[in-house]
């Protein structure tokens, strides 16, 4: 697999590679269990599917501790704003998972109540879709989300706010 | 027993109920809150009693009797039971009988989900069936005409499409066939089903056996969104529901407005919406650029009009808005009138009415004053072609006993049901009156016809090439009668709003001559200004145009080179001016144009509009405006802001607050009014105890006689090559073949037999082949007007006819 | 003797994890192993054919119609007489699933009245942009032989053998789930290699093999 390719240069792209990797092996999730989709993802850290074995057993209760925000549930206008909050609290690098379909879309929730969609609020880099989807549906997408931070496929300009 | 005379109680499931007496079983029960199941009944045909699904049990002398309800008048003390145990194994029975040959392919019917049948069998159904053998095999589904499909496996012979052609459409093309087991439904042999209200066969066909073929397969019943409006395509305004699945109207359906369409629509009024989805539909402003047209931002288009309009000054005129929605006119009135700061305005193109006599003539009938009429006078255009849905409304009154007499140059589709039938040669009209008017002859008994009773008369302009004046002699001449009332015809979608709105160089909107000096203080008022003196009309417009003297016009929603009896004189004035046309395509006229604004179309807009007999309905927006179109008024309205005035147009509710404010006929109107009650059916203006400034009563204008032959008669057929109906790729091909009709005398003398070509001379030449007519009056050549053959022809007393002889014949 | 017991509590701590070192592990190893699904477990869609390969789909767009997140398009159409994509007059020439929408609720299932639509075993749709997340009709479909399509390509977390052992879902015994029904097959059997034997269940019998596949 090739590194970063947007970053010529043998020294800093080893250097990249392996940035890449120690990210990948320690990406910490922030508890964000919005709805049904929590469970599912709290299934996911423990024993049967043990999160642990990708180094990321610590779901953190504070997001500046965090890398990867897993979005589980509904998201409500009103809790956009917190949502919002938690996100930019987090330090970057950081990444999203929208997971299932409330959470991607509003699901069947087509109404005034819901975000139609996280994205509409923050970066989404990952979508997972079920109602809820199971462990092993999370984890194939935290897995795909690995592996595009190891390839280096969503490595986003770090913005500095002044 | 009842109290009061006309009713009647009868005990309906031990309820004792009042109900009209004379009334239907059927109808009374349902009035009554009682529902009886029916396939073959139709509130608004004649009972048959085929389909027995509406059995109740009644009480006779003789016992309890199994009867057919809708064939069944009601009695004083009839007892009647609906839900006995009797009568839901007779329904049981019924159903079952029904789905024996009935195929279970409701997942592909396009009736399935909306279908009698599927509810029916679930309300009342066995809920299994005992016939296991084989249906019944037709190849399906066979296309019966142009628009309708007919599936003889799914009919169940209800008899609703037969009686319907019969009995409403007067055009009976569809019957059954062949006896016992083998009855079927179909048309005659090599004769397709080639009605004008086929369309409502479609709609009142209780399972899938008829239907759309534009809608075939199109969008499922669940999938529809539906609003209620009015159909623009004629001035009768039908009420419609617009049906639309994934913001496109896939289906119209007819609403059954007492006042109006009673339920029923004419064929353009239910497959027009296809001309909404057309590809070349203008969905950006478009600019003048070499011959062609290239896109441009609002801001450009807009402003670019807006420095042309200002450096001409007044020397600009508008053109249209009969197509638009009242607010639509209203804000072109305003615009014109009050920004621009022109009088010269025309919503007609000289191929209707005198605007006021169109607009304010007194004693103005309803559409409902032909059902109670002794007797109605028809002189103008042939209502099966021009306005279907009054034709229907005619023929019912017909039908049920008026007296109908009709003045025409050749066979309408309303003879069948006349009384008396005149045929005249155009320009012999004042003649013609005037021996009629005296009973002179063989018009004494058409004469006597009118003498007694309520007349209505329909009043309008036979073919374009007759003049406008004609209406108004003829109404004068039914003022003469006893109890006459007027209901002046003219086609085009809302002209009589537009009018109203002021779109016409003698009126201000609300039924105002532009001489009554304190409306034009009030509107001064609100306006800002308001030019002096009477405007030009739409052919001195043109004329103005074609000689330099107007440098602009502003068209909304017309056509002059295809609809003005001078089709030459348009293209010269359209292509002198500067033009700015509102449009949604790009058509013969706003071809010339310099800038092109893409308007919204119906259902993408909200408004109301008024129908021929001063009906305020109400239009709904089911879908958004594709692209960037937007309504007219919208449009205006930033026009006026680039010129640098304010006409306050943002939103289409305050519009219509404003007009009913400064327009005295629509004093009183509220926009909720459309919305609740008896509004739903719209409002008649001028509301009562509101009495407009302006009242004409028509008086004989003394027309000359014009006896030069051939006399030309120039009429519009319902499918012509007019613009919508150009892009509705179903209706587009039932445009008629055009032609030169002649009587077969004139034939012989002329020596041409049909199919010959024949080169006639009017305003322009066009070449025909020739149909022998032999009802048209002699020395009279018929060519339908706005085909594309015939487009070029324009209006003229009398045309030059030579024939053209192939060389070698 | 309390002090000693005090002493004594956290090596009992360990205790149990060291007797927990040695006990069988609960993992799944996911994504080299997974979790066997129940029988009627509601993953992903596919669109049937027939045996002879034409299209189950008619259009009729009844899964659209009562689908509760109305996360599908159907559009239906005239078949082409010569050619017919599937048996009758109408089918599906569009159809599209959001599967970000969906929730797998199997209405749609339950609602087509050909068994054209019918859920598999698959479960990994994890995708970067919501527009990849629309099914349309070409992933959808099967393939003449009855394996799924998958519209990602083979990758580390792609397996397309999974395709051909995660069979469409199918209703085996009476839609009433009468017991005389048992063991019964009402309908054919979708999406999938070979035939899979009925459910069992309904009339109490069980054996270990039950909600597996």
């Amino acid at each position: 697999m090739a590194g970063p390719t947007n970053h010529p240069g043998f020294l800093l792209s080893t250097l990249e590679r392996a940035v890449a990797w120690a990210r990948t092996r320690s990406t910490w999730p922030a508890t964000f269990g919005l709805a049904c989709c929590a469970i599912e993802m709290m299934a996911t850290g423990a024993a049967h599917n043990d999160l642990a074995r990708f180094g990321m057993e610590v779901f953190r209760a504070s997001p500046r501790q965090a890398d990867l925000m897993i979005v589980a549930g509904r998201l409500s206008q009103k809790m956009a704003p917190v949502l919002r909050q938690v996100y930019d609290q987090m330090t970057e690098p950081k990444w999203v998972i929208s997971m299932g379909a409330c959470a991607s879309t509003g699901g069947m929730f087509n109404n005034y109540a819901l975000v139609q969609g996280v994205d509409q609020v923050v970066p989404v880099d990952m979508y997972v879709p079920g109602c809820p989807p199971g462990p092993q549906s999370l984890m194939h997408g935290i897995l795909s989300l690995h592996e595009a931070i190891r390839a280096g496929r969503l490595q986003r300009d770090v913005r500095v706010f002044a | 027993m009842a109290d009061a005379p006309d009713q009647v109680s009868i005990t309906l499931d031990g309820r004792v109920v009042e109900v009209p007496r004379g009334a239907l079983l059927i109808a009374a029960a349902i009035e009554a809150g009682t529902y009886i199941p029916h396939f073959c009944w139709h509130p608004r045909m004649k009972p048959v009693g085929m389909c027995r699904m509406c059995l109740v049990e009644i009480d006779t002398p003789r016992g309890k009797m199994l009867t057919t309800s809708c064939t069944t008048p009601v009695a004083d003390g009839m007892v009647v039971e609906t839900s006995s145990p009797v009568v839901k194994k007779a329904q049981e029975g019924v159903i079952e009988f029904l789905l024996i040959n009935h195929p279970l392919d409701c997942p592909v019917c396009d009736k399935g989900g909306e279908c009698p049948l599927q509810d029916q069998t679930l309300a009342y159904g066995p809920g299994d069936g005992r016939f296991v053998e084989e249906k019944r095999h037709y190849p399906k589904p066979i296309p019966i005409s142009d628009l309708v499909a007919l599936d003889r496996e799914r009919c169940i012979l209800c008899a609703r499409c037969t009686r319907f052609s019969e009995e409403i459409s007067g055009d009976p093309l569809i019957e059954f066939v062949d006896r016992g087991n083998h009855v079927e439904v179909n048309t005659f042999p090599n004769h397709p089903f080639t009605s004008y209200f086929s369309g409502n066969t479609v709609q009142i066909c209780p399972v899938g056996a008829l239907t759309a073929r534009p809608y075939r397969f199109r969008a499922r019943p669940w999938d529809l969104e539906a609003v209620e409006a009015v159909s623009t395509v004629d001035s009768v305004h039908s009420k419609v529901s617009l049906e639309a699945s994934m913001n496109e109207i896939v289906r119209i359906s007819g609403v059954d407005c007492d006042p109006t369409n009673q339920g029923w629509l004419s064929d353009k009024d239910r497959f027009v919406y296809e001309h909404l989805l057309a590809d070349d539909r203008v969905v950006v402003p478009l600019i003048a650029n070499g011959d062609g047209f290239r896109e441009a931002s609002w801001g450009e288009a807009v402003g670019l009009a807006a420095s042309r309009l200002a450096d001409l000054g007044g020397a600009v005129a508008g053109l249209g808005g009969a197509r638009s929605t009242n607010e639509d006119a209203y804000v072109f009135s305003r615009f014109l009138r009050g920004v621009v700061g022109t009088p010269h305005l025309d919503a007609q193109l000289d191929d209707g009415l005198a605007p006021e006599f169109a607009a304010a003539v007194e004693p103005r009938a309803l559409i409902d004053d032909l059902d109670d009429a002794d007797a109605i006078l028809l002189w103008g255009p042939d209502l099966k072609e021009e306005l279907p849905v009054l034709y229907l409304r005619v023929r019912k009154a017909a039908t049920a006993g008026a007296k109908l007499v009709v003045v025409h140059p050749r066979r309408t589709g309303l003879d069948d049901v006349a009384a008396h039938t005149i045929r005249y040669r155009p320009g012999e009209g004042p003649a013609l009156l005037r021996r009629l008017a005296a009973g002179e002859g063989d018009l004494a008994e058409a004469r006597d016809a009118l003498g007694a009773g309520k007349v209505v008369a329909l009043v309008g302009r036979p073919g374009l090439a007759e003049p406008a004046e004609l209406a108004e002699a003829v109404a004068a001449f039914a003022l003469t009668l006893d109890d006459a009332r007027i209901l002046p015809l003219v086609r085009r979608g809302n002209v009589f709003g537009a009018l109203d709105m002021g779109l016409a160089p003698t009126l201000l909107p609300g039924r105002v001559s532009v001489d009554d000096a304190e409306r034009r203080r009030a509107l001064a008022a609100r306006w800002g200004s308001l030019p002096d003196g009477v405007g030009m009309g739409a052919t001195d417009i043109l004329e103005a145009a074609a000689s330099g003297r107007i440098g602009a016009l502003v068209l909304l929603g017309v056509d002059p080179v295809r609809d003005h009896p001078r089709p030459d004189l348009a293209r010269r004035a359209l292509e002198r001016a500067f033009v700015v046309a509102l449009d949604l395509f790009v058509t013969d006229s706003t071809r010339h144009a310099d800038v092109v604004l893409p308007v919204a179309g119906l259902g993408e807009i909200q408004g109301t509009v008024t129908n021929l007999e001063g009906r305020v309905q109400k239009l709904n927006r089911v879908v958004p405006p594709p692209g960037q179109a937007r309504p007219a008024w919208s449009i205006l309205d930033d026009l006026a802001a680039a010129l640098g005035s304010e006409l306050e147009a943002d939103a289409v509710e305050k519009i219509f607050e404003e007009l009913a404010t400064l327009a005295p006929a629509y004093e009183g109107l509220t926009w909720d009014r459309f919305d609740w009650a008896e509004g739903r059916d719209g409002v008649v203006v001028p509301l009562e105890g509101v009495t407009p400034p302006l009242r004409h009563v028509p008086s004989d204008p003394g027309l000359a006689v014009v006896s030069e032959r051939p006399a030309l008669h120039l009429a519009r057929v319902l499918y012509d090559d007019g613009v919508l109906v150009r892009h509705c790729p179903s209706l587009a091909s039932l445009a008629p073949e055009a032609a030169a009709h002649l009587h077969p005398r004139d034939a012989s003398v002329l020596a041409v037999r049909e199919g010959d070509r024949v080169r006639l001379e009017g305003v322009g030449v066009v070449e025909l082949p020739v149909v022998l007519d032999p009802t048209l009056a002699e020395g009279t050549v018929y060519v339908p007007f706005n085909l594309a053959e015939t487009a070029a022809l324009g209006a003229v007393p009398s045309v030059r006819i030579d024939v053209v002889r192939e060389a070698g014949s | 003797m309390s002090w000693f017991a005090g002493l004594l509590g956290p090596w009992r701590g360990f205790a149990v994890t060291l007797r927990q070192m040695f006990r069988p592990k609960v993992t799944t190893q996911y994504p080299e192993e997974k979790r066997v699904k129940p029988q009627r477990f509601h993953g992903r869609h596919v669109l049937n054919r027939y045996p002879d390969g034409m299209e189950k789909c008619i259009g009729c767009e009844l899964c659209a119609g009562v689908c509760p997140a109305r996360c599908i398009y159907v559009r239906g159409a005239d078949n082409p007489p010569e050619d017919p994509v599937s048996p009758g007059e109408r089918f599906g020439y569009v159809y599209e699933i959001n599967m970000l929408r969906c929730i797998f609720c199997a209405l749609c299932v339950e609602a087509c009245p050909t068994e054209a639509i019918t859920m598999t075993h698959l479960f990994e749709m994890s995708v970067t942009s919501r527009e990849d997340a629309i099914y349309t009709k070409d992933e959808l479909l099967v393939e003449p032989d009855g394996t799924p399509r998958h519209p990602q390509p083979e990758g580390p977390l792609v397996d397309l053998d999974e395709l051909r052992r995660g069979h469409g879902w199918l209703r085996a015994t009476a839609p009433s789930g009468r017991a005389a029904y048992e063991g019964i097959v009402a309908w054919t059997p979708s999406a999938t290699y070979g035939e899979p034997p009925p459910e069992r269940g309904q009339a109490g019998v069980t054996d270990e093999t039950d909600g597996e596949s």
